[in-house]
């Protein structure tokens, strides 16, 4: 896979596309939504501002960094206050604030290897062939991560639903 | 794909992320480099300005300096007539001469017609 220089069109084009579903990526590994908004904005001027930045899977590269830095801040945040569970980060036309907060905690409790998959694949609208090749996982073990993924979710929703 | 996955994709699908704000670009290095340009040449225009002026002032009083006593000398010929003029306009011109000399006595020449003056006073006594 050869890299690419990215424009600031690109970036801001990658920015539109995924940078919601990053900001509530790094909701879900323990940050707050204002928190989240600024890891991501960083994370893109960061692709901005350096003249050789050239990822060779931009996306993949987006969620890694979006993750390391969500947990070395949460990291340095633990000490100081505990974070809200009960903000929202994503939204639902039709459903109440209780099923946006219980797929949340179903999301947040999944492994970090299923979570980045969910995410890429439902969110981010990316195939399972192309999450294998940006993860450079193969492609086997990147349908089991799914498939185990949405079991876990099912279960975590249906259990709350019988609550 | 499992019926029941296809199900919770599509339950998925219907949650979407909470919407961030824009990219809060600044200014590139590109943009930076040239404002710094564009403020480096008003700048030196403006010291340029400034030199100019400064030196344009100066050039005007040295020449203001240079006049004035000119013109003083000019001032000072026209009212007290040199021997030399006088000389010629003697040879040429009598008449002229006399007037020129009548009016020169007027003005330089203390005058001795008021009542107050002192000759008068003298003469009485």
């Amino acid at each position: 896979m050869q890299s690419i220089r990215l424009t600031t069109d690109e970036v801001k084009s990658l920015y539109q596309k995924h940078g919601a579903t990053l900001a509530a990526y790094a909701c879900s590994c323990g940050l707050d939504h204002a928190a989240a908004e600024d890891v991501v904005q960083q994370l893109f001027l960061k692709m901005l501002g350096e003249k050789t930045f050239a990822p060779q899977a931009p996306v993949a590269y987006l969620y890694r960094s979006t993750r390391n830095a969500s947990l070395n801040l949460q990291r340095d945040r633990r000490r100081e206050t505990d974070l809200p569970d009960t903000e929202p980060w994503f939204i639902h036309p039709n459903s109440s604030q209780v099923e946006v907060l219980t797929l949340q905690k179903a999301l947040q409790e999944l492994p970090e290897e299923q979570k980045e998959t969910v995410f890429l694949k439902i969110w981010s609208g990316m195939t399972l062939q192309e999450i294998a090749e940006v993860t450079e996982t193969p492609l086997n073990t990147v349908a089991s991560r799914y498939r185990y993924a949405l079991e876990k979710l099912r279960d975590h929703l249906g259990q709350q639903n019988k609550k | 794909m499992d019926p029941f996955d296809q199900e919770t994709e599509r339950y998925l699908r219907e949650f979407q992320p909470r919407a961030i704000q824009p990219l809060k670009v600044g200014p590139t290095d590109k943009n930076i480099f040239s404002r710094r340009l564009a403020v480096v040449a008003l700048l030196v225009l403006l010291a340029g300005g400034l030199l100019w002026f400064a030196h344009r002032e100066m050039a005007r009083s040295k020449e203001a300096a240079n006049i004035r006593p000119a013109k003083e000398k000019v001032t000072r010929e026209q009212r007290y007539p040199s021997a030399l003029a006088l000389t010629r306009l003697a040879l040429e011109d009598n008449e002229k001469l006399d007037s020129v000399l009548a009016k020169q006595s007027r003005e330089v020449l203390p005058t001795v017609q008021g009542k107050q003056s002192m000759l008068r006073v003298l003469a009485e006594d």
